[in-house]
């Protein structure tokens, strides 16, 4: 059977260590609305590359840093 | 509740307000015995009719809408910090409104979805003209699925903004 992955990210850890950044700045920042930020965070949207990118590039990280592709634990 | 929710919400209140207004005048007229059941140019003139009305009402809503939600946010905002400007408050407001790449992705999943019943609305209508029903069925078939796709639309776009896309 094939293996079911899933997108993980470390948004709201980041969000932390940035000075504990407001969803709505790293949205501004990010140039997507507050909603969009904590679908991803909830994990209920996955970003378009482009997104993932600005997003990484808001923290000053990779992307890796940001999103993981994992196995899907059920 | 977010704004592209709100949004949501109203279009699909407009959009019941206005099938039911249709449906309440027309079968009235018919019960009436005002239309014979040949009258194709009374549903024809009528569809028309509510088309236009349907559009100017969803633009002077939707303008409606927009203009009570920036004077509630200016309102709530200043009542939670009564120093902020009116720069701030249009931030806040432009923030809100904010459509990015999410919103799109809804937009074309929940406008597959109502497609998809104008579709099966369109070939429910070409069933009852095979079955020899009068075109006026057809033609209000047609007209009452191309509607409530929309109306079905929009709650395709709240089932998506709710449980994610």
């Amino acid at each position: 059977m094939a293996k079911k992955y899933s997108i993980t990210n470390n948004i709201r850890k980041l969000r932390f260590f940035a000075n504990e950044m407001t969803q709505q700045e790293l949205a501004e920042k990010a140039g997507v609305s507050r909603q969009t930020i904590i679908a991803i965070e909830a994990g209920k949207y996955s970003p378009s590359l482009e997104l993932a990118f600005r997003i990484a590039d808001v923290f000053g990280v990779t992307i890796g840093e940001v999103f993981a592709y994992q196995v899907k634990q059920d | 509740m977010s704004y592209q929710e709100k949004r949501t919400v109203v279009g699909i209140l407009s959009g019941i307000a206005i099938l039911a207004a249709y449906c309440l005048y027309t079968f009235n007229r018919y019960a009436a015995g005002a239309v014979t059941p040949g009258d194709l140019k009374f549903w024809a003139t009528t569809m028309l009719i509510f088309i236009g009305i349907g559009i100017v009402a969803s633009i002077v809503i939707q303008i409606v809408f927009h203009i009570v939600l920036s004077i509630s946010i200016a309102v709530t905002k200043t009542i939670h910090n009564q120093a902020v400007d009116d720069k701030e408050i249009e931030k806040n407001i432009n923030s809100e409104m904010v459509e990015d790449e999410r919103d799109r992705l809804i937009e074309l999943k929940s406008n597959r979805v109502g497609f998809i019943f104008a579709g099966i609305g369109f070939v429910a209508a070409l069933f009852a003209l095979v079955f020899d029903y009068s075109p006026v069925v057809m033609l209000n078939i047609l007209f009452i699925s191309f509607s409530a796709g929309s109306v079905l639309e929009g709650f395709a776009q709240l089932y998506f903004y709710r449980r994610g896309a």
